[in-house]
């Protein structure tokens, strides 16, 4: 019993696992040969014999399947009362054959629809073509920050996903010895990053978040599903609706996720079993919903569209994917005469082939 | 002029000692000089990054001071440097520095990254990398005595107006004097003036003062080419008349680099002490003045500012003095935000404003000034170098802005106690 | 093994690298000669030197607010590393088993963890700083991206062996630990020494001239 735990343990790395874990090997002594009987008799001699088996009342007791008493103890600590959690039961049973298995088929979905579109679509070409001229779209402090969340999140995702599907997918590959490792290591590294990652979300929400307030404009684009249905692309700002959206996502199941990612990295603030039982569960629920936006997000950086990176890498983006895809601040750019040629671009990134100065162009530094 | 690659790298070699091995040694390529060098704040142009105007220097030393570089130089992994670096550097290296020196205050490691370009720039004039108007400044400097052409019949011309303007005889190699100035030849030429105003100083202070008429040029076009040979020909020149006239100090005049070369590298150049002392007019005026033989009256109440020569302060150390004299003189002294050691430079400085085909690019810097001053809002700037006094001249006619330069020593001597009490700025 | 190879020899080897390359590359620093400066001074250079050894920690104003991103990575990325480095326990305990011969009081574990954070959120934001900016992108070479990357990987081995459970993972650590010291003579990552010699010369140049740098 005892040695089927030991990958469970390394896997979910909860501290009211270990708590469980450690109360059973305390108990399991005492409890082994009535535990033992008390499973095989029950049924029998409940029928043949009225008299009520003390040791199954006090299994009964113990178990506590009718709900949490808490009873005494002279052993200070969170949840120190309740020799056992019935709950951790219905949470592992959630944890093994609800969230591993839908949550698995959500991201291969995901996955596949994407792969689908690739072959459908194809790369998303800019009408127009990529011209020599070209709009500021990102400071490098902006792109700064992205990549740093980027970063973070993939290792974030990277790390956790291993925890979570490490039984099904990994233990039959690398086996339970490579895997205890590699649950270890993940483990550590997801829970020192995690802060970061909150650090990141602040980062981001405080530099994005005026650019992201829906207005006028932005249900039309979501009812014509961002230019997917038809054929016309439809005008946005800075950010589309689509975009907006994702941004609050973050912003909203980032606080949840970051939230219950520390209720479980810092069990030091009297959360009882339970409490890490719910966050743990709200944690995965987020952070697989966030994955599966993000791949999206990917994607289209990606393979999914033409110019869609540049911003994002360079600072600039192409004028005419901008008019195509933004076309209400391409407009309000052009106005303001804000409108760059590839050569200026490439000298401030310091790429020009020879020549002097460059002419004035766009503040980038000082971030 | 010819191009000679090897004695370039030779020249450049020779230059390399323990600072710059350790300076390249400790740089991280952090970019922060860059935040601190106007040549990129005011273009963002990368390309003008301090450090970067260093890569042929840089790539010599990894060739021949690290086991890497010499690694790779035998692997073939790196190509060695080029007479094509020296080619593409010599704009970078001439026209987008004014050795000003605001980035060796800035590194984080403390690399002295002017010092390193002073001598890179040993190499590219060996190698004939040079800008065609800071060789014909140099050649004239060695042949006729003057960057700009200025010969003693000039300066005596020009002392004659002194002279007739003041009353006062100015007086010409007068053995044993206490003091030998010089003057650059900017000053002669655009702003005698400043001639007149240390004429009538030391006449009120009594100071024993003599001009020579064998080295009356305080600039060194030498120390901005970046060739030791025509910096210690010109400094020998003021070091033979100073130790022949007997004299106990040599004023160095308002002029930036002047000072530079003549208090900081002159010695070094010659290979051995002065039998004389070097003194800033700065300086020299600020002593006066605490002595007490320099008496001022009266307050200028125009708003005003001093625009920091660099190589008279971040290089060289006059700091005090100017800020001295001012509060005894103005009222409405304030600084700007970047001041001292940390000024921002005019953009002429380094032999930039003696180099033509920087013209555009120098005009552009000036920028930085610019925002400087319409921050500030003061329409009065004080100066003390001729060099930056030309420069900023341009730079605000350029911008159609509506500031006046004016020179502190002249500032000074308007409010000499004997002076007319009339004396005001705007009156210039 | 392989294990045996990490732990002994190899870390052997690494130190004498480390030791002997840093040293050399000090050497040869020296060896290249400074000429005596004639000019009089107008105050003594040791003075400056000493002075600008720790007044270049503190940033100029105006370069503090236009460089701010590198500024303050750049200081969470080495307060956090030099806190980490020689105050984690574990790193006392290596230490002082391996080199000194005698420990000295750790961080706690939770200070322990923050300056690995602060390390961490530093290192990325320079990484990415040197990626994306203009100035870094053009002065960066191969070695700048060699030397990062190593330091973050030996920080990244390090925090997924935190749990000091399973020994393949503390000997990665170590293993990439050790390229680390033997690269380090051989790079830019020398500033951790050089730094005082560049800003002692600068100082005692600034300071003969009455500047404080």
């Amino acid at each position: 019993m005892s040695r089927a735990r030991i990958p469970y343990r390394a896997v979910t790395a909860i501290q009211g696992g270990v708590f469980i874990l450690f109360c059973l090997i305390v108990l399991l002594p005492m409890l082994t040969p009535t535990a033992a009987r008390a499973q095989t008799q029950t049924n029998e001699s409940e029928r043949a014999i009225p008299v009520p088996n003390p040791s199954a009342d006090l299994w009964r007791e113990v178990r506590q399947r009718e709900g949490i008493v808490a009873g005494r103890s002279q052993v200070a600590g969170v949840d120190s009362g309740t020799l056992i959690n019935p709950y951790g039961e219905t949470w592992r049973n959630f944890r093994m054959q609800q969230l591993i298995p839908y949550s698995g088929y959500l991201l291969a979905g995901v996955l596949l629809l994407l792969t689908l579109f690739y072959f459908i679509l194809g790369k998303i070409k800019v009408d127009a073509g990529l011209g020599d001229r070209k709009l500021f779209r990102y400071t490098l402090y902006e792109r700064t920050i992205h990549w740093f969340i980027a970063s973070v999140f993939l290792f974030l995702a990277l790390t956790g996903l291993i925890l979570l599907y490490g039984r099904p997918l990994l233990i039959p590959l690398i086996g339970q010895e490579g895997f205890s490792l590699l649950a270890s290591a993940s483990k550590e590294g997801h829970n020192l990053f995690g802060p970061v990652f909150a650090v990141a979300l602040l980062l981001i929400f405080f530099r994005f978040v005026r650019r992201n307030i829906y207005q006028k404009g932005d249900l039309t684009w979501l009812l014509k599903g961002g230019g997917i249905i038809g054929k016309r692309h439809v005008p946005s700002n800075f950010f589309n609706m689509g975009e907006k959206s994702m941004f609050w996502l973050l912003a909203l199941v980032g606080v949840v996720i970051v939230g219950s990612g520390l209720v479980l990295v810092f069990p030091v603030f009297g959360q009882a079993r339970i409490t890490m039982e719910l966050a743990h569960v709200s944690h995965a629920v987020t952070t697989v919903l966030m994955i599966a936006v993000i791949l999206g997000h990917i994607y289209i950086g990606s393979v999914g569209m033409e110019g869609a990176l540049d911003g994002m890498t360079t600072g600039y983006c192409d004028l005419n994917w901008a008019r195509e895809h933004h076309a209400q601040w391409a407009e309000r750019c052009e106005q303001e005469g804000e409108v760059v040629s590839e050569s200026e671009v490439s000298s401030q990134r310091g790429e020009a082939a020879g020549g002097p100065a460059a002419p004035s162009g766009m503040q980038e530094s000082g971030q | 002029m010819s191009h000679d690659f090897a004695k370039g790298v030779a020249a450049l070699e020779s230059q390399i000692d323990s600072r710059v091995a350790a300076y390249f040694s400790s740089c991280v390529h952090c970019g922060l000089c860059a935040e601190a060098c106007l040549f990129y704040t005011e273009t963002q142009d990368p390309r003008y990054t301090p450090i970067y105007k260093l890569e042929p220097m840089r790539r010599l030393w990894k060739e021949q001071h690290t086991f890497w570089g010499k690694f790779a130089i035998k692997l073939g992994l790196s190509k060695p440097l080029s007479d094509q670096d020296f080619a593409d550097w010599e704009e970078l290296v001439y026209d987008s520095c004014t050795l000003c020196g605001r980035c060796s205050m800035v590194c984080p490691v403390g690399n002295d990254i002017t010092y390193m370009i002073r001598k890179e720039r040993e190499g590219f004039a060996a190698a004939g990398y040079t800008p065609p108007g800071l060789q014909e400044a140099t050649h004239r400097a060695l042949t006729i005595g003057s960057p700009m052409g200025v010969t003693l019949k000039t300066l005596q011309a020009a002392l004659r107006h002194v002279e007739r303007n003041t009353g006062l005889s100015i007086p010409m190699d007068r053995q044993g004097a206490d003091y030998m100035a010089l003057f650059s030849s900017m000053e002669v030429v655009n702003f005698p003036e400043y001639i007149e105003s240390v004429a009538c100083i030391f006449d009120a202070a009594r100071v024993s003062w003599t001009i020579s008429s064998q080295a009356f040029e305080a600039t060194n076009s030498g120390i901005q080419i970046g060739s030791r040979e025509a910096a210690r020909e010109i400094v020998g020149r003021v070091v033979d008349a100073a130790e022949s006239l007997g004299v106990k100090y040599v004023i160095s005049p308002e002029c930036g680099h002047a000072y530079t070369a003549i208090r900081w590298e002159g010695p070094n150049l010659i290979g051995r002490p002065y039998k004389f002392e070097i003194i800033h007019i700065l300086e020299l005026l600020d002593q006066l003045q605490q002595e007490g033989r320099l008496k001022l009256s009266g307050l200028t109440e125009t708003p005003l500012t001093f625009h920091d020569p660099c190589q008279i302060v971040r290089r060289g150390g006059v700091i005090e003095p100017p800020r001295d004299l001012l509060g005894k003189v103005a009222s409405g002294f304030v600084e700007m935000a970047d001041h001292g050691e940390m000024n921002w430079c005019c953009g002429g400085g380094g032999g930039v404003s003696a180099n033509e085909r920087a013209e555009g690019l120098r005009l552009k810097v000036f920028d930085r000034k610019r925002k400087q001053l319409e921050a500030l809002g003061v329409k009065t700037l004080v100066t003390a170098c001729a060099n930056c006094r030309i420069v900023l001249e341009e730079g605000i006619e350029d911008r159609d802005m509506d500031v006046e330069v004016i020179g502190l020593t002249e500032l000074v001597a308007e409010h000499l106690a004997a002076a007319p009490a009339a004396s005001s700025t705007g009156s210039e | 093994m392989i294990g045996q190879l990490i732990d002994g020899p190899l870390w052997y080897f690494s130190l004498a690298v480390f030791g002997v390359g840093m040293l050399y590359r000090l050497y040869s620093i020296l060896r290249a000669g400074v000429k005596p400066d004639l000019a009089p001074p107008r105050a003594g250079g040791g003075a400056g030197a000493l002075r600008n050894l720790f007044s270049r920690f503190v940033p100029r104003r105006d370069v503090a607010t236009r460089g701010r991103l590198t500024l303050i990575a750049g200081y969470l990325f080495h307060l956090g590393l030099f806190a980490l480095l020689f105050f984690a326990q574990p790193h006392v305990d290596f230490l002082a088993e391996r080199i000194t011969g005698f420990g000295w009081p750790a961080l706690p574990y939770w200070a322990f963890i923050i300056s690995a954070e602060l390390a961490f959120v530093g290192l990325l934001l320079l990484w990415l700083h040197r990626l994306l900016h203009p100035v870094t992108r053009l002065l960066s070479s191969v070695d700048d991206h060699i030397g990062t990357g190593l330091v973050f990987l030996v920080m990244l081995s390090g925090c997924l062996a935190l749990a000091q459970a399973f020994e393949p993972l503390r000997l990665l650590h170590l293993f990439l630990a050790e390229l680390l010291l033997i690269y380090f003579p051989f790079s830019s990552l020398m500033h951790t020494f050089t730094f005082v010699f560049s800003r002692g010369y600068t100082g005692a140049m600034m300071g003969r001239k009455g500047v404080n740098a």
